[in-house]
């Protein structure tokens, strides 16, 4: 049985700036799907444009050329503000660091219910209060934290915060951008693990936004490579970590520190080098290789990988 | 071996006011650092890693005073050290450090040049002109191409990556024999991160450094470290070269720590994570500091704090589980595959 796509982002562009002169192209040409209830992760360097095409999707940017389909129906672009409020329910965001997001001077009641408050997603102020409560233990938090200021608390405390902030909304889809990536290694393992429990119970899908390909490896079923604003590699993620195709994955994933002394002072790094492509005359398509591994590259690559895929 | 000691704490006590009440930062470590090594530091957030380091230099926070102990470097007891004066003597000259964040080192309206010139100047006798050179020799040094037209240009043309190596540039201008990095490299992707790693290796040849690195990713510590600390709630809990920590490790936090990792899971299986709280640092700690986190505890962990076990000649761990009396307790499953590769080759 295949699994229905919630999300579909076809062939967008993002630009920035607004005359020719100083135009940057932050995304171009990207396309993936991500289906119902999986977790899908988008890896890159910084400012690769992954954080761009997260925002893309929740409508702060707007496309250059491209469309994104939620279930189907068109979100990019003009639509209509009852389907703007519906989208905004449903796809939310959680970001890096928990600190800076949060308003200071809030009390934690008022920094869960921000999005009730903009949709008007709720019946009264009970209705609210009630909302804020189940968002606050579905995150592992005491009910009373509600009275609380942010300096109060925890880094993992605020990130739990921030995800409890998300949730009260009863999204369908979570972009998590570098959810963990400000957290030490027993709070990150924490706050991975409360991901994990809220996919489990409320039939969540993820898109994971991170430069940490340990974390990525650990918690996404498929995840692409992003470069320069260009999607070069996309695979399930244990193939993409076993069987890497594209250079650039291949430098990437050769570049993570493993936790090993051994072998982490024998690997060798191997380094990208964008000329070792010639894409004068035979040009890089975007192609699938294996079942679901997908690369650009053109067709003497493409026979190439092919032979790495299969061998 | 003795004489190869270029630091050495003793039973050092920090502490710090907050408000009318006393927080105990660092409780009584001891720690000899060697010539030429590059020692790593390890543990969660708040268990002291930067407070330890910072006294090195005299850079502790106005609140925060070393309360009793010594820190002995090249046969002076700095600890004693009161005046800036005094300390202008090491910081900089003798110990140098280099934080996380390179934007905040570097000033951002003056050119990198004149940065790392004032910092040449400051230190060494050499005039305007020898010390461009210099500077420039520095540049070049830290990987930086095309060093004399980067020495015009501001930190906002540098890249992060870039910016670190100017950073370390800076730290090394006065030819220190210690490096502290306090987490160099978190903000950075992992190809220049790599970059980075390599660098202070080759520098700590060429100029002979003794560096001591703090960072949260056990990768990192794995690439770079000949020695590890581990600290729990201001104590160093587990210290030995790099393969005895990661393989043979014996203190109860230090399994935590690496069981913790994503790498170390199954995929889709819950991670290992530590419960409970971080220590009060406010409170009295009677007896082991991680008792009420760890599932193993013996009775005697909640009364007298366990000594230091040697585990071999560089190796210690204080824990009542190397206690002959203690019951056998092993290390959790997802590490054991990393224990193995002690027993195959020892
Ligand atoms: N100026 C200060 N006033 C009060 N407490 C302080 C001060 N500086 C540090 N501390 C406390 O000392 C303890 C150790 O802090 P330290 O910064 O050394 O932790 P760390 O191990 O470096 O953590 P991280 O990994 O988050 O950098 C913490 O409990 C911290 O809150
Ligand atoms: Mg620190």
């Amino acid at each position: 049985m295949k699994k229905e796509s919630l999300l579909e982002v076809k062939n967008i562009k993002v630009e920035f700036g607004t005359n020719r002169k100083n135009k940057i192209v932050a995304v171009d040409g990207v396309s993936f799907k991500i289906l119902k209830g999986e977790s899908f992760g988008l890896v890159g360097e910084s400012g690769s444009g992954k954080s761009t095409i997260g925002r893309a999707i929740i409508r702060i940017y707007d496309l250059a050329d491209g469309v994104i389909l939620y279930k189907g129906q068109r979100i990019s672009g003009k639509i209509s503000k009852s389907l703007d409020i519906d989208i905004t329910k449903k796809i939310q965001m959680i970001f890096q660091d928990p600190i800076a997001s949060l308003n200071e001077r809030a009390k934690i009641g008022y920094i869960v219910s921000e999005g009730l408050y903009n949709t008007k997603y709720y019946i009264s102020d009970e209705d609210r209060k009630e909302k804020v409560i189940k968002a606050l233990l579905d995150v592992g938090l005491f009910p009373e934290f509600a009275s609380r200021f942010p300096h109060e608390f925890s880094g993992g405390q605020r990130q739990r915060i921030g995800i409890a902030r998300a949730l009260i909304m009863e999204p369908e889809l979570v972009i998590a951008d570098e959810p963990v990536s400000a957290l030490d290694v027993s709070v990150r393992a924490q706050v991975l693990n409360l991901l994990l429990e809220l996919q489990d119970k409320l039939g969540l899908t993820y898109l994971f936004i991170s430069h940490d390909l340990s974390v990525v490896r650990y918690i996404t079923d498929r995840v692409a490579v992003i470069y320069k604003g260009k999607i070069l590699e996309l695979a399930k993620t244990e193939e993409l970590f076993e069987k890497p195709l594209h250079p650039y994955t291949r430098a990437l994933l050769s570049a993570i520190p493993v936790p090993d002394p051994r072998r982490e002072k024998n690997k060798k790094i191997e380094i990208y080098n964008p000329s070792c492509h010639d894409y004068s005359i035979d040009k890089a398509e975007w192609v699938e290789v294996g079942s679901g591994h997908f690369v650009l590259a053109n067709k003497k690559e493409i026979k190439e990988y092919r032979r790495i895929l299969f061998s | 071996m003795k004489d190869d000691v270029i630091l050495s704490v003793k039973d050092l006590v920090i502490k710090f006011n907050l408000r009318g009440r006393i927080l105990t930062a660092i409780r009584e470590v001891s720690l000899d650092i060697f010539r030429g090594e590059s020692l790593a530091i390890v543990g969660e957030s708040g268990s002291g890693k930067s407070v330890l380091v910072k006294s090195f230099i005299g850079l502790l926070d106005e609140n925060g005073w070393i309360d009793s102990g010594k820190i002995i470097y090249k046969g002076t007891d700095i600890s004693q050290y009161k005046s800036e004066q005094d300390w202008l003597k090491i910081r900089g000259r003798e110990i140098a450090m280099v934080f996380q964040e390179p934007m905040t080192s570097l000033n951002p309206l003056k050119t990198i040049g004149s940065q790392i010139k004032e910092t040449v100047i400051l230190h060494s006798r050499l005039r305007s002109k020898a010390a461009k050179r210099k500077s420039i020799e520095l540049l070049e040094d830290v990987g930086i191409s095309q060093a004399e037209k980067r020495f015009t240009q501001y930190p906002h043309e540098f890249s992060g990556g870039m910016r670190q190596r100017v950073v370390i540039a800076i730290a090394i201008a006065c030819n220190p024999s210690i490096l502290i990095c306090d987490e160099p490299t978190t903000a950075l992707d992992v190809t220049i991160q790599a970059q980075i790693l390599d660098l202070l290796k080759y520098l700590k040849v060429k100029y002979n450094l003794t560096i001591i690195f703090i960072t949260h990713d056990l990768g990192v510590v794995a690439n770079i470290a000949d020695r590890v600390a581990v600290m729990y709630a201001g104590d160093i809990v587990e210290i030995g070269k790099s393969e005895e920590i990661f393989y043979n490790s014996q203190h109860p936090y230090t399994w935590a720590l690496l069981s913790s990792l994503p790498q170390f899971a199954e995929k889709g299986k819950f991670l290992y994570s530590i419960d409970g709280m971080p220590t009060n640092l406010f409170n009295d700690i009677e007896g082991d500091a991680f008792a009420p986190r760890n599932k193993n505890a013996l009775k005697i962990d909640y009364v007298i704090r366990p000594p230091y076990f040697s585990i071999s000649p560089t190796h210690k761990a204080r824990t009542w589980l190397l206690d002959k009396r203690a019951p056998k307790v092993h290390p959790p499953n997802s590490i054991k595959e990393l224990h193995k590769n002690w027993r195959g080759n020892h």
